[in-house]
């Protein structure tokens, strides 16, 4: 029952879609573990739901090669793949009750009915709805709807489970709820996630790893901490939280944004002098106090500043045309004549190690 | 993994997307082929023997003249031809009359009951046409229940009211008034009423409001109505038949007779193909008409 | 409320002319259901309360096979329209071609012609292809013309139907037909049952058609009713057509509660005013 835990789940080899002359996955080559927790992460039009559907079988790919657990499924159709899919919209099927929508597919596998019914029952105690069976799909909360999607899918034991954004009609509360639930199902099943959305945070808290797409290109493909620490793209970086990005020149180690200010960046080595560049730092890792030796440190000027609750932003003026975020937590001992007002004339400081150069 | 479904062998089916396309074009073949076959055609059949002539037994033959539709070309024919006219554009007027009243009154003022109503005009209007006509007969009739009772209040003596054009008219209006007052109640329920509010407040007349808001805001659905109306009226024969007389005729109780009675189908054809094309011509126009009166609005 | 205050200023024209129609459309039909009991021939006096008429007609049994036959006509071509109705529907809202479009047009051409014309056409490419007019042609022509209803309300249906569902029933590991036969054509189950019986209805009792296309034994119903009304009035036609007055609006009516029963969004109208007959 457990599946393998080495190889691939899911390889793409140049795979390609155009669609009306307009290339919508541009020769995308991917691999996903097996037992992983794999988002595709992109604004909506990046190619990600297309990616999906070919891999589901629902679109034929132009070019390229479409592999589940190593086997060439490209010209396979859906119903023969052994993948299987929730859907955005739910898709369940209204005229059967949700024991019969979680075992379609095992019946139409032809396993027998006392199987069945005992898998459908384990399935549909692991997502909760156990007091639900004999329920019609119109009874059911959107919550619930989202758990029968993916018992349904689930219970066929896929080689990967592809998830089309599958909480994006879920409101804020629940959706966070379903994120961390999804996490330990799928730790619990050890089946391959491929899971599709716009949304960042659900992708960094969800994700073993993340492929960032923009075009129909991966932009990076790294863990959750690698994509956010460690952007490669200028898009990356603006796509995955905020960021401060400042262009450049790369001179000696460090890159000069003005000619006053001048960004050391001692990790990087892959630039030579008068290379053009960005610089990006995340607003979080600006300090306003407490900086210590090691710290890169300048002078500002407060723009303006916004209470957000937990934190307050500021944008801080650091000399012609280059101004940055700054995120501050307001922590317990802060008062609320602590924080700083437009106008006042502040220092501010990073580790050299967060600033990272784009290219 | 036991129970994975068994997999194919790679590269032995075709795309599927395109095997999809086809189950659907195959469903498409079917209907099609048949439609084809029986409306189409006989279609067909119609305009080509519209241009034969009947055996000395009466059998009909395919031809080249065009001897029939000059035989239309007659004071008797041409004045049902202007008769059907007239009684249609009767028949269309009055149910425009009868469909605003009763399809405000319903939309408007309804209330929960609006679709009870509708449904209590949409019911017997689908439910047998004949019956109703004879229905109609029955009470018109010299011994029937009006002229009993009137007799009975002495308000008269056996008053003809069959074989009027009034009778004919008036079943063509029972036939088929429910066509006028579905699409007129349909875009009424689409309106928004604060417009006649508002014309209400602005006029202080009912009737100016109703030509200034209402009647505009719910042109789409008279117009689709005039039409609905319009052509099953024109082909009818069974009103004229049941409530009229020879008197009364109209093109349709024409081409019944020949090819019930008179056995002469050619001509039939030819009557049938000359209704068509009036139809045809009129509807183009009317067509055009109503369609840029729509884009002014 | 204001919106409620003005509107309540209520049309009384609208109102009196509504409630005019009312009568006018069911008068006549109450006096031949009303007469149907009548004890005496008479149309006019209602001497006394009796089934006779009734009783006549279950024993008439030139009558009784014409209503077999109707019976039958409707039922053939109710099944008939709706698996071509539904083929149709099918095939124009997923071939978005303009061969598809072209065919969709001529599926509705038969709701904007006259039916005299239908029945004449009908009549001439029967006896042109040598076929004896009998049941069968009236099946045939009754069908041709039923189709565009079936496929007015099913393509309605099936227009609002996510494809996602059918993806889903295909990752499911249904072929292409399956996911038709097992998920798709059970969410049209109440359109094809609304369509059925009221294309079943509209045969029933229709009679242009019918008229065109029927040989001489057994006439449809209407036919029959028909020949001998041309002439006159009678007791025993009132009988039969209060029940089929009866017969046709019981089925009407369950047809336009079934979208209801089945917690569908569509309304009730949204079945008639697609299309058009009598």
């Amino acid at each position: 029952m457990t599946p393998p835990t080495t190889g691939h789940a899911v390889s793409l080899r140049g795979l390609t879609k155009v669609f009306g002359g307009q290339t919508v996955v541009d020769a995308l080559d991917l691999d996903v573990d097996s037992g992983e927790f794999f988002s595709l992460l992109g604004p909506s039009g990046c190619g990600k739901t297309t990616t999906l559907r070919m891999i589901a079988g629902f679109s034929d790919p132009t070019a390229g090669q479409v592999l589940v657990g190593g086997e060439d499924v490209t010209s396979t159709p859906p119903h023969r793949r052994d993948v299987n899919t929730v859907f955005q919209s739910y898709a369940l099927f209204e005229h059967l009750d949700v024991r019969r929508n979680v075992g379609f597919g095992l019946r139409r596998k032809g396993i027998d009915k006392g199987e069945i019914d005992q898998r459908v029952g384990e399935m549909l105690e692991l997502v909760e709805l156990g007091d639900r069976v004999r329920d019609r799909p119109a009874q059911l909360s959107g919550g619930q709807r989202q758990r029968v999607a993916l018992a349904r899918a689930l219970i066929n034991r896929p080689k990967v489970l592809l998830l089309d954004e599958p909480l994006a009609a879920l409101d804020l509360k629940l959706r966070h709820a379903m994120q961390a639930e999804l996490k330990s199902i799928q730790r619990e099943v050890g089946i391959t996630f491929l899971f599709v959305t716009h949304d960042q945070d659900e992708a960094l808290s969800m994700s073993d790893r993340v492929a960032i797409m923009n075009g129909g290109v991966i932009e990076q493909c790294g863990t959750p901490e690698d994509v956010y620490e460690n952007p490669t793209s200028v898009f990356a970086a603006g796509f995955i939280g905020t960021s401060n990005l400042m262009p450049g020149v790369y001179a000696s180690g460090t890159v000069a944004v003005t000619s006053d200010l001048r960004i050391p960046v001692p990790g990087h080595t892959t630039s030579v002098d008068g290379d053009q560049v960005s610089v990006a730092i995340r607003p979080e890792k600006i300090w306003m106090s407490d900086f210590t030796p090691a710290m890169v440190q300048t002078p500002g000027t407060i723009v303006s500043t916004s209470y957000h609750g937990a934190t307050t932003q500021y944008l801080v003026s650091v000399g012609t045309g280059i101004t940055l975020t700054v995120l501050e937590q307001n922590l317990p001992r802060m008062r609320a004549d602590d924080r700083w007002n437009a106008g006042d004339r502040v220092e501010i400081g990073w580790l050299p190690e967060h600033a990272v150069v784009l290219r | 993994m036991a129970a994975e479904a068994p997999h194919a062998p790679p590269g032995v089916q075709r795309r599927r997307s395109s095997q999809h396309t086809r189950m659907w074009g195959y469903l498409l073949a079917l209907p099609t082929v048949w439609m084809v076959t029986f409306f189409i055609s006989s279609m067909v059949i119609v305009v080509l023997l519209s241009f034969g002539t009947t055996t000395r037994d009466g059998f009909p033959v395919f031809g080249t003249n065009s001897g029939n539709f000059s035989a239309l070309w007659d004071e008797v024919y041409l004045r049902l031809f202007v008769r059907s006219l007239l009684y249609a554009l009767a028949t269309v007027a009055l149910s425009v009359l009868i469909a605003y009243p009763v399809a405000y009154a319903i939309a408007l003022h309804g209330g929960r009951y609006k679709n009870a109503l509708i449904a209590a005009i949409v019911v017997p209007f689908f439910a047998s046409y004949l019956i109703r006509m004879y229905a109609w007969k029955a009470l018109l009739s010299d011994d029937g229940l009006l002229n009993s009772g009137l007799r009975k209040a002495g308000l008269g003596d056996g008053i003809s009211f069959l074989n009027t054009p009034w009778a004919v008219i008036g079943g063509l209006v029972y036939g088929f008034v429910v066509f006028m007052i579905l699409p007129v109640y349909a875009s009424l329920e689409r309106m928004d009423t604060s417009l006649i509010e508002a014309g209400n407040d602005l006029y202080h007349s009912p009737l100016r409001t109703f030509f200034t808001v209402t009647l505009p805001a719910t042109r789409a659905g008279l117009y689709g109505g005039m039409l609905l109306v319009f052509l099953p009226a024109l082909g009818d024969f069974v009103s004229a038949q049941l409530l009229g007389g020879s008197s009364t005729f109209m093109i349709g109780n024409l081409i019944q007779q020949q090819f019930v009675e008179g056995q002469n189908w050619p001509l039939g054809s030819a009557m049938t193909v000359a209704m068509m094309a009036a139809l045809t011509v009129l509807m183009v126009v009317y067509l055009r008409a109503t369609s840029t009166k729509a884009r002014e609005l | 409320m204001a919106r409620a205050k003005k509107l309540e200023r209520k049309p009384l024209v609208a109102v009196v002319v509504t409630v005019l129609f009312f009568a006018w459309l069911y008068v006549p039909i109450f006096a031949v259901a009303l007469f149907s009991f009548n004890d005496k021939k008479s149309l006019s006096a209602f001497s006394g309360f009796s089934t006779r008429w009734y009783v006549d007609f279950f024993h008439n049994e030139a009558l009784l096979e014409s209503l077999r036959a109707s019976l039958l006509i409707a039922l053939v071509s109710a099944v008939g329209s709706l698996v071509l109705g539904t083929m149709l529907a099918f095939g124009l809202e997923r071939v978005r071609s303009r061969r598809g479009r072209v065919v969709g047009a001529i599926t509705l051409l038969p709701l904007v012609t006259p039916e005299i014309v239908t029945g004449v056409a009908a009549l001439l490419v029967f006896t042109g292809a040598g076929l004896k007019l009998g049941l069968d042609t009236v099946i045939l022509a009754e069908i041709t013309f039923s189709i565009a209803y079936v496929t007015v309300i099913v393509r309605g249906r099936l227009a609002s139907f996510p494809l996602e569902v059918e993806e889903a029933a295909r990752d499911l590991g249904c072929t292409p037909w399956q996911s038709l036969r097992l998920v798709t054509l059970p969410a049209l189950v109440p359109a094809l049952i609304a369509s059925g019986l009221l294309v079943f209805a509209l045969v029933f009792d229709d009679f242009v058609l019918a008229f065109f296309t029927t040989g001489v034994d057994p006439q449809p119903l209407p036919v029959r009713i028909y020949s001998s009304i041309r002439f006159g009035v009678s007791p025993a036609i009132n009988a039969v057509g209060t029940l089929m007055l009866l017969v046709s609006a019981l089925l009407i009516v369950a047809a336009l509660m079934l979208p209801r029963l089945f917690k569908s969004r569509s309304s009730s109208l949204d079945l008639i005013t697609g299309g058009e007959r009598r």
